[in-house]
């Protein structure tokens, strides 16, 4: 097992950079996920990891040993590929036996390994199958039994989920987390998708335009998100952000004013220049209240009816969309006019630069 | 812009299909009234007539009346002044005491002109698959100017197969480049063209030249189709650079290696055009290969003889449809293997 830790590392491609100025220690038998949308450079930089290719600054270190020039197969690591990337000619004992077979590892070391990762990843009825033979399931069961054999320091794993259909992406990522459980190894996972980063993570990097704009456990990031990227990144649905007007209200409480209608006060003071904030809100700690006993009115849109809970799309007369998510099933419709109430304990609040703001 | 370019070439588009939709309501009434007399059948019959007509004549007449020379004797031209001699052209060409041994035979020129073939094949085949394998691995590199070195290595594949020839010779000949060349190195110059071994190695080494640019352009295809990730999994893997070529690259070429070797195989069989203006078949019989030989006995020599030409070219033909038909499994093969990969 081991420790990575990248030093100010930076990738460009030409002018162009893609990776600024990266700082991340990942820990001793940490899953680590990076996630972040399309072009962010996460699996850039899980490359520059891997050693697959070069970064333009800074430095990579494994257990404090500087990786940043050694060759890929010199840093002890396996990588999952997105496409599974199993040699299409060979076996799947051949897929498995290949790397062992280049380190010139004893054949009956070399049988003993595959039969266990068969065993753990319950692939051995299909040892003497080709791929092409395999499902999509199977193939990426695979293409982790030939990262298990090498027994790696650290596994390297590239969006692996994203060739499979929903059904079995659910399945497949429980067993994923049960795998790292099992071997308490160092796992760094690249997704973009972040319901699999908060199931899967023992702690999440935010990844925006080649910058980390957050690191913490998937709950922090979900309860204090550092800034409004992360706060409309993580969660689902995502969050609501409103623009609001804040200004003093009671005896240590402050006013927000929504749409320039009604407002609501909540507890604690917020300085902000002009009073001009963004006020976030997750769509499950909003509730339907009865008449007038909301803290706004809003208009229906759409309603989703999803059988545990319902996702009410509303409209408020400012014309900002707002999402709630109910519990279990609620009578309203499309064109029904709601009063909605905040749970205040859960709200955010971001100033006019993005970042995250404390209320004092 | 877009738009108006797009308004354009949708306009022009429009006046360009205006005279096929005439056409189509012109022909249209006739067309519908013959598929009523003659049923869907009948009208795939009607399109598929030119082509068959066109093919019946320039590729099946020519065949049948082939065969049919091949059993006829004599240096007539028409095939109604010939005399039938039945197998007796075929007997003539496999009358030997040995195989081996081309002067025991009775047709002595086709027993060389088979064993220069064969030689020929083996050697410019294995050196065509090779060179085009070597060259594809080359061209497939982050090269500064790929594209560049792309046309270089097809261009002479554009070339007609006369000029290459008389490219070559112009060359190889006594006085010609290379031997100016040697003498400016301080060399002595070598007769290319008149030593028995120089020219047969000239007419394997400008086959080549002329032809290896299309091949390595199949073998480049291969190669580019082979996922990069499967390199970089090798590279993770530790895998040394020559093990990724014979386990992963060559494995994966198989298919475009296989279809190569096929075409080249044929196509050296046929050997004639480059080599003939080249050397001429010579010096001697030396580089006298089956098609010159077919050539010279039907057509060239002063003693013509068009049935034990023919005779020979349906030989030659059987091995070139044997050729074919396991190219034609091959590619066949490959198309299923690519719908189960």
């Amino acid at each position: 097992m081991s420790q990575i830790t990248l030093t100010g590392v930076s990738r460009a491609f030409g002018k162009v950079g893609v990776l600024h100025d990266i700082n991340l220690d990942i820990l001793d038998g940490e899953l680590i996920v990076f996630v972040g949308p399309s072009g962010c450079g996460k699996s850039t930089l899980l490359r520059l990891i891997a050693g697959l290719d070069r970064p333009t600054g800074g430095a990579i270190a494994i257990d404090g040993k500087d990786v940043t020039t050694v060759p890929a197969a010199d840093r002890g690591l396996a990588m999952v590929f997105q496409s599974y990337a199993l040699y299409p000619h060979m076996s799947v004992r051949q897929n498995l036996a290949f790397g062992l077979e280049n380190a010139r590892m004893a054949r009956a070391e070399i049988d003993a390994r595959i039969a266990e990762a068969a065993r753990m990843l319950e692939i051995a009825p299909y040892l003497d199958r080709r791929p092409g033979q395999l499902s999509g399931g199977q193939r990426q069961r695979v293409a982790i039994g030939r990262a298990i054999v090498r027994n790696p320091t650290a596994f390297l794993l590239d969006e692996p989920l994203s060739n499979l259909d929903a059904e079995l992406r659910i399945s497949t990522r429980a067993e994923l987390a049960a795998l790292h459980e099992r071997l308490s190894a160092t796992m760094v996972y690249v997704t973009h998708d972040q319901i699999e980063a908060m199931t899967l993570a023992d702690r999440i990097v935010v990844l925006r335009a080649g910058r980390i704009e957050q690191i913490g456990t998937p709950l922090d990031l979900y309860n204090h998100p550092a800034n409004l990227f992360v706060a409309g990144f993580i969660g689902a649905p995502r969050m609501n952000l409103l623009p609001v007007k804040v200004a003093p209200g009671g005896t240590g409480r402050s006013s927000l004013t929504l749409d320039g209608s009604a407002g609501f006060e909540i507890d604690g003071n917020v300085s902000a220049v002009n009073g001009d904030v963004t006020l976030g809100l997750r769509p499950h700690h909003i509730s339907l209240a009865d008449a007038g006993k909301g803290d706004i009115t809003a208009h229906v849109a759409l309603v989703e009816a999803l059988g545990s809970e319902t996702i009410v799309h509303t409209k408020t007369s400012g014309g900002q969309t707002m999402l709630a998510v109910v519990a279990g099933q609620c009578a309203v419709a499309s064109g029904d006019t709601v009063d909605l109430k905040f749970d205040t304990s859960h709200l955010h609040l971001f100033d006019d630069t993005g970042l995250r703001i404390g209320v004092s | 812009m877009g738009d108006v370019r797009n308004g354009i070439a949708t306009r022009a588009g429009a006046m360009l299909l205006a005279p096929v939709g005439w056409l189509a309501n012109v022909f249209d009434a006739p067309l519908r009234m013959l598929q009523r007399r003659t049923g869907s059948n009948g009208m795939a019959v009607f399109f598929l007539a030119p082509n068959m007509l066109v093919f019946g004549i320039f590729v099946l007449f020519p065949l049948v009346i082939n065969i049919l020379y091949s059993m006829t004797g004599g240096g007539a031209l028409f095939l109604g002044d010939r005399t039938f001699v039945g197998a007796d052209q075929y007997g003539r060409l496999f009358s030997c005491g040995s195989y081996l041994d081309p002067k025991s035979c009775t047709e002595d020129l086709f027993w060389i002109a088979v064993w220069n073939t064969l030689t020929f094949v083996v050697l410019q085949v294995a050196m065509m698959v090779a060179v085009a394998l070597v060259t594809a691995l080359v061209l497939n590199r982050e090269l500064r100017a790929r594209s560049f070195w792309r046309a270089v290595f097809f261009f002479p594949v554009l070339l007609s197969p006369v000029v290459v020839g008389l490219i070559w010779r112009w060359i190889l000949q006594r006085q010609g480049l290379l031997n100016l060349m040697v003498f400016e190195a301080g060399g002595t110059p070598v007769n290319w063209l008149v030593e028995r071994n120089w020219a047969f190695a000239a007419t394997i080494m400008v086959s080549v030249w002329a032809h290896v640019g299309f091949y390595a352009l199949i073998l480049l295809a291969g190669l580019q189709a082979i996922p990069k990730d499967l390199y970089e999994a090798a590279e993770m893997d530790g895998t040394r650079p020559m093990r990724v070529f014979w386990r992963i690259t060559l494995p994966l070429l198989a298919p475009n290696l296989l279809v190569v070797l096929v075409l080249t195989l044929i196509r050296a069989v046929q050997i004639f055009d480059e080599v003939y203006v080249l050397t001429g078949g010579g010096p001697g019989t030396s580089t006298l290969f089956l098609t010159q030989y077919i050539y010279e006995v039907g057509f060239a020599s002063l003693l013509r003889n068009p049935g034990l030409a023919s005779a020979a070219s349906i030989l030659m033909g059987a091995v070139l449809v044997v050729l074919t038909l396991i190219q034609l499994g091959i590619a066949r093969r490959n198309e299923q293997r690519g719908k189960t990969r």
